[in-house]
C-alpha cells in the first residue's frame, strides 16, 4: 500500500493542530534554526514567516531571543534531557514591551525527519501581574483585620474558626493555636457556647446572610459579665468558600453609662416634679393664714370707716395692701411651678379687647401716678375681640405696665393696641413704650435669658413681683405668641406683645396639631427626644398616623413602659432588630406596607418572631379604635417548632391541655391537631367562630388557635367575643395567617378591620384598656439574651 | 333680707365672710361640709349659695352637681368660690352646674355686684315663670 497520502495527512492534521493552538510555537531543528511557527507565534510578536523560517533562534527579530536563560536551556538541557519546563522567562523585547514567558520545551523525533525542538511560549505577565496584586490585597485585608481594636473572628460554614485578628486574642486571652480549626462553641473551655448565638449563627445567618448590632449579655469565665454588640456578614471568599466575619464589640461600658444617665435623667425628673409639688403645696398651705390676713385686715378697715376711726384706716389699708402683694407674689410662685410641671392650662374665650384694656388702666392707674407718669391709651379703631385666655392677658399687659411704671419718673406711659396680619395669620399686637432709664443692648439679652429661668437675679432686678416678666413670657408663648423688647438706655423701652387673634386650644391630654410641629416624631428611627430604652420595659409602636403614635406613646408610658416609634413597615422592622422589644403595637392600615406584611415580616425573622405583637387600628375622627386581641401569631404553612414555642409558653396547669383550632380550611385543621396532640394536647376544632363559641360553651380551652377569614363568623368577629366575654378574655388566642398574603387577601383583611370598626368599634379608652390588657398577659419576662 | 347659704369648711373664712355679709344685711346661714350644704339648701331654702369647692364629706362640685339634678334645689344660685384663679378649677365649677365663680380672697365689692346679679335674675325667672302659670 502507498503510506504517502497518510503520512501527508498526518502532517497536515498535525501543521492544522499547531496553527490551532493559541500559544506561540517555534519549531526548530536541532542546529536551533527555525523550521516553522505557528501562527501565534507570528501573531504575538508581530513577525512574518519569511524573517522567521531558517533564521537561527537568537537572531530572530533583531536578536531579541538572545538571552543567556535561552542559550542555557536549548544547548545545554535540551541536548542531555530533551525535555524543560516551565522556564520562567523575565525579558524586554523590543515590540512588545516587557513580558514573562513560560518557556517549553521538547525534543521530538517525528517519523523520518530529524529532530526537532518545539518551544511552546506562554505569556503569563497578565497572570504574575493579578497573582502579585491578589498576594498584596490579602495582606492588605489581613493588615486592615489586625489593626481593628474590634475583635473579630473569621468562621468557616461549619462555624470552624479560619482565624482571629490581634484584638481578638488580646481580648480573649487566647492564642491562634487554641483557636483556628476550632469550632467557636469549643474557644476558650466553651466560653463562647451561648444559646442565643447558637441561634444567630444556626438560624439568622444562613438565611439573611448579615445582621447587625445584635446585643448579647454574658458572663465570660476569663472577662466577666459583658455585654457585646455583634454584627456578622456573610461573605464569599474565593477559594476560601463562604466565610463568616463576626465582629464584637465590647459595650460593656458604654450600656452602662446610659443606663446611669437615664437613671440621672429620671432622678433629676422626679426631683423637679417633687419640687413643684411641693410649692403647688405650699402655696396652698401660705394662702389659707393670708387669706385671713387679708380678710380680717379689710373687715377692719370697712368697720374703722363707718365708726369714722381715720387713723385705723389707713394703717389697715397697708395692711391689706401688703398682704395682698405677698399673695401676688406666691400665686406667681404656684403657676411658674404650674407651668414647669405642665401643669397650667390655657382658657379660652371670646372677648372685647377695648374693655379688657379699660380695666387694666383703671387697675394701673394708681401705680403709674406714684411715679408721677402720664398713662396714654391708643387702641386702633379695627381692634375688636380676640379669642384667647383673658386672665392671662390681663396679667401679661398689667405686668409689662407695672414694670414701666417702677422704671419711669414723671414720663410717659403708652399702651398701643393693634391688629396686624402677618404670614398668612391675624395677630393681636401690644406694645408698652415708656420713657423710662431703658436697657443697653447686652442687658437686654441677660433680662430675657433671666426670663426663661425665672431665676433669683430677675426677682433682684425687678423687685416686688419680679416674676411676673418671666410668667409674662411664659404665657405669651402658651398662646402662640411671644414678647420682646426694644430699648435704648436713658430714652426708654418698648415691650412688645404678639399674639394669634384667635388662639388655639392646646390641650394637654388631648392631642393636637401643635404638639407635631414637624421637629417631633418625623424622624423615627433617631429620635432625639427618646429617652433611653430601660431594658425589658421597651414597647414599640408602628403607625403612621402621628396623633395615634403620640397617643400610644403618652398611655405607654403612663402605664410603666418606655416607648419609641416607627412610622412606616420599613422603619419599624429595622428598629425592632436594634431594640428587641418586649412587645410591638402594630397599625393594621398603614400605606406602602401594611400591618399583615410587616407582621409577616416579623414572623419569618428568627430574631424577632417571639415579640409578641399587639394588631390594632383605629379611626382618629370617630374616636374609635379597635385591637385584635391576639396573644401571638403564626403564618401558614404552620411549622413545628413555632407550635412547640408556643405551647412551651402557654402550657396550662393540668396536662392534656383543651386546644381550640378554629379554621375553615380541614386540611390545616388536621395538620394542626397531629402536630399538638403529639406535644400531648387534646384538640377539639371547630370550622367557624360560630362553631367555636358552641364548643366554648362545652369546654373552656387553654389556648385557642384562630384563623381569620372564616365563613359565617369570621376570627375577628369571634376573637371580639371572646375578648368581650368574662370567662374567656383571658384566653390566649394565636391567630393563624398565611403567609405570603395576595393584595386581594390583605385587602380583604383590612376590609375586614374595617367592617369591625364599623360594627363594634370601642372607643379610644377601651382600645388602651385592651392594649394594656394584652400587654400583661405578655408579661412573661422576654427571654433574655444570654 | 335675703338669706345666704354659707358652705365654708374654714372656720376663719366662714366668720370673717358671714359677718362682712351680715353687715351688708344679708342673713347668713351656715354649713360645714358638702354635705350639710346639700341639706340646708333643701330645709331652709336660700336666695343664694356661697360653695367652697374643697369641702369635706363630700366636695363642692358634687354638692352643686347634686343641687342642680334636685327639683326642689336647682333654681338657687351657686357661687363657686375657688382657692386661686385656676382655669381649671373655673371651668369645672361652671361645669358642674355653678351659676358664677369668685376667688379667695374675697374682694367683697366684686362678690357683692356678682351675688346682686343672680338675685336679682332668679327673682326675674320666679317672676316670669309665676306669671306664666
Amino acid at each position: 500500500m502507498n503510506q504517502e497520502p497518510f503520512v501527508d495527512d498526518i502532517e497536515t492534521y498535525a501543521q492544522d493542530i499547531v496553527d490551532t493552538v493559541r500559544e506561540p510555537l517555534l519549531m526548530l531543528d536541532t542546529n536551533l534554526r527555525v523550521q516553522s511557527a505557528n501562527r501565534a507565534f507570528y501573531e504575538t510578536f508581530h513577525v512574518s514567516p519569511a524573517e522567521t523560517e531558517n533564521q537561527l533562534i537568537y537572531q530572530l527579530g533583531n536578536g531579541q531571543w538572545d538571552i543567556p536563560g535561552l542559550r542555557t536551556l536549548l544547548e545545554d538541557v535540551i541536548p542531555t534531557s530533551s525535555v524543560f519546563n516551565d522556564f520562567e522567562l523575565e525579558h524586554s523585547f523590543p515590540i512588545i514591551g516587557r513580558r514573562i514567558m513560560l518557556l517549553n520545551g521538547r525534543k521530538l523525533r517525528a517519523g523520518s525527519h530529524s529532530a526537532i525542538i518545539v518551544l511552546a511560549m506562554e505569556d503569563v505577565t497578565e497572570r504574575r501581574r493579578s497573582e502579585a496584586d491578589l498576594r498584596a490585597i490579602e495582606t492588605y485585608a489581613q493588615d486592615i483585620v489586625d489593626t481593628v481594636r474590634e475583635p473579630l473572628l473569621i468562621l468557616d460554614t461549619t462555624l470552624r474558626v479560619q482565624s482571629g485578628n490581634r484584638a481578638f486574642y488580646q481580648t480573649f486571652k487566647v492564642s491562634p493555636d487554641e483557636t483556628e480549626n476550632h469550632l467557636i462553641y469549643e474557644l476558650g473551655n466553651g466560653q463562647w457556647d451561648i444559646p442565643a448565638l447558637r441561634t444567630l449563627l444556626e438560624d439568622i445567618v444562613p438565611t439573611s446572610s448579615v445582621f447587625n448590632d445584635f446585643e448579647l449579655a454574658h458572663d465570660f469565665p476569663e472577662l466577666g459579665r459583658r455585654v457585646m454588640l455583634l454584627n456578622a456578614r456573610k461573605l464569599q471568599a474565593g477559594h476560601h468558600g463562604e466565610l463568616i466575619v463576626l465582629a464584637m464589640e465590647d459595650v460593656t461600658e458604654r450600656r452602662r453609662a446610659e443606663e446611669e444617665v437615664a437613671k440621672a435623667k429620671e432622678a433629676s425628673e422626679i426631683a423637679n416634679r417633687t419640687k413643684s409639688l411641693f410649692l403647688a403645696n405650699m402655696s396652698h398651705e401660705l394662702r389659707t393664714p393670708l387669706n385671713a390676713i387679708v380678710g380680717y385686715s379689710e373687715m377692719l378697715q370697712e368697720e374703722a370707716a363707718e365708726q369714722h376711726l381715720d387713723s385705723f384706716t389707713d394703717d389697715l389699708g397697708k395692711i391689706t395692701t401688703s398682704g395682698r402683694h405677698l399673695l401676688a407674689l406666691i400665686n406667681d410662685i404656684l403657676d411658674l411651678s404650674k407651668i414647669e410641671a405642665g401643669k397650667m392650662e390655657l382658657f379660652l374665650e371670646n372677648f372685647e379687647l377695648s374693655a379688657l384694656i379699660q380695666d387694666v388702666a383703671t387697675t394701673i392707674q394708681p401705680m403709674v401716678e406714684k411715679n408721677s407718669n402720664q398713662l396714654r391709651i391708643e387702641i386702633s379703631p379695627d381692634l375688636g375681640g380676640m379669642r384667647a385666655d383673658q386672665v392671662k392677658v390681663r396679667q401679661a399687659l398689667f405686668n409689662l405696665l407695672s414694670n414701666a411704671a417702677k422704671f419711669t419718673h414723671e414720663g410717659s406711659i403708652t399702651l398701643n393696641a393693634d391688629r396686624e396680619k402677618m404670614d398668612g395669620m391675624e395677630w393681636i399686637i401690644f406694645r408698652v413704650t415708656d420713657t423710662g432709664i431703658g436697657l443697653s443692648p447686652d442687658k437686654i439679652v441677660r433680662l430675657f435669658q433671666d426670663f426663661t429661668q425665672a431665676d433669683a437675679s430677675t426677682t433682684r432686678k425687678f423687685g416686688g413681683t419680679g416674676l411676673g416678666l418671666a410668667l409674662t413670657r411664659r404665657f405669651c408663648q402658651m398662646m402662640g405668641g411671644d414678647v420682646t423688647l426694644k430699648s435704648k438706655p436713658g430714652v426708654g423701652s418698648t415691650f412688645t406683645i404678639k399674639l394669634p387673634s384667635v388662639v388655639t386650644e392646646a390641650r394637654s391630654e388631648v392631642i393636637s396639631a401643635a404638639d407635631f410641629d414637624g421637629t417631633d416624631i418625623v424622624d423615627a428611627t433617631d429620635r432625639s427626644t427618646d429617652p433611653p430604652t430601660v431594658p425589658g420595659t421597651c414597647v414599640l409602636v408602628i403607625d403612621d398616623d402621628p396623633a395615634q403614635r403620640e397617643l400610644m406613646r403618652r398611655f405607654l408610658s403612663k402605664e410603666g413602659f418606655s416607648v419609641r416609634s416607627a412610622v412606616n413597615g420599613e422603619d419599624g422592622l429595622k428598629l425592632a432588630r436594634q431594640l428587641l422589644p418586649i412587645a410591638i403595637t402594630l397599625d393594621v392600615m398603614m400605606p406602602e406596607m401594611d400591618g399583615w406584611v410587616v407582621l409577616d415580616s416579623l414572623k419569618a425573622d428568627p430574631l424577632l418572631r417571639d415579640i409578641p405583637v399587639i394588631m390594632l387600628t383605629m379611626v382618629d375622627d370617630a374616636e374609635r379604635g379597635f385591637a385584635l386581641g391576639a396573644a401571638d401569631y403564626v403564618t401558614k404553612p404552620v411549622n413545628r417548632r413555632r407550635i412547640a414555642r408556643i405551647l412551651g409558653r402557654y402550657s396550662c396547669a393540668n396536662p392534656p391541655c383543651p386546644i381550640l383550632v378554629v379554621d375553615d380550611d380541614s386540611r390545616t385543621r388536621s395538620a394542626m391537631r397531629v402536630m399538638l396532640e403529639k406535644s400531648g394536647c387534646r384538640v377539639t376544632e371547630a370550622e367557624n367562630g360560630e362553631a367555636a363559641l358552641t364548643s366554648m360553651e362545652a369546654e373552656r380551652p387553654s389556648l385557642i388557635f384562630l384563623d381569620l377569614m372564616m365563613p359565617v363568623m369570621d376570627g375577628f368577629a369571634f376573637a371580639d367575643r371572646v375578648r368581650t366575654h368574662s370567662e374567656w378574655r383571658t384566653i390566649p388566642i394565636i391567630v393563624v395567617t398565611s403567609h405570603d398574603l395576595t393584595g386581594e387577601e390583605r385587602r380583604r383583611l383590612n376590609g375586614y378591620v374595617e367592617q369591625i370598626l364599623q360594627t363594634s368599634g370601642s372607643s379610644r379608652d377601651e382600645l388602651l384598656i385592651q392594649v394594656r390588657d394584652a400587654l400583661d398577659n405578655f408579661s412573661i419576662p422576654h427571654e433574655a439574651i444570654a | 333680707m335675703h338669706r345666704i347659704l354659707l358652705v365654708e369648711d374654714n372656720e376663719m373664712n366662714r366668720d370673717m365672710l358671714s359677718r362682712r355679709l351680715m353687715r351688708k344685711g344679708y342673713e347668713v346661714i351656715i354649713a360645714v361640709d358638702g354635705e350639710q350644704g346639700v341639706a340646708m339648701a333643701k330645709s331652709e331654702a336660700p336666695d343664694l349659695i356661697l360653695m367652697d369647692m374643697s369641702l369635706p364629706i363630700i366636695d363642692g362640685w358634687e354638692a352643686t352637681r347634686s343641687l342642680k339634678g334636685a327639683e326642689a334645689t336647682k333654681a338657687i344660685p351657686v357661687i363657686a368660690l375657688t382657692a386661686h384663679a385656676m382655669s381649671t378649677d373655673r371651668e369645672k365649677a361652671m361645669e358642674a352646674g355653678c351659676d358664677d365663680y369668685d376667688t379667695k380672697p374675697i374682694e367683697l365689692s366684686r362678690l357683692l355686684e356678682k351675688m346682686q346679679a343672680l338675685i336679682g335674675r332668679k327673682n326675674e325667672t320666679i317672676a316670669s315663670s309665676g306669671g306664666n302659670a
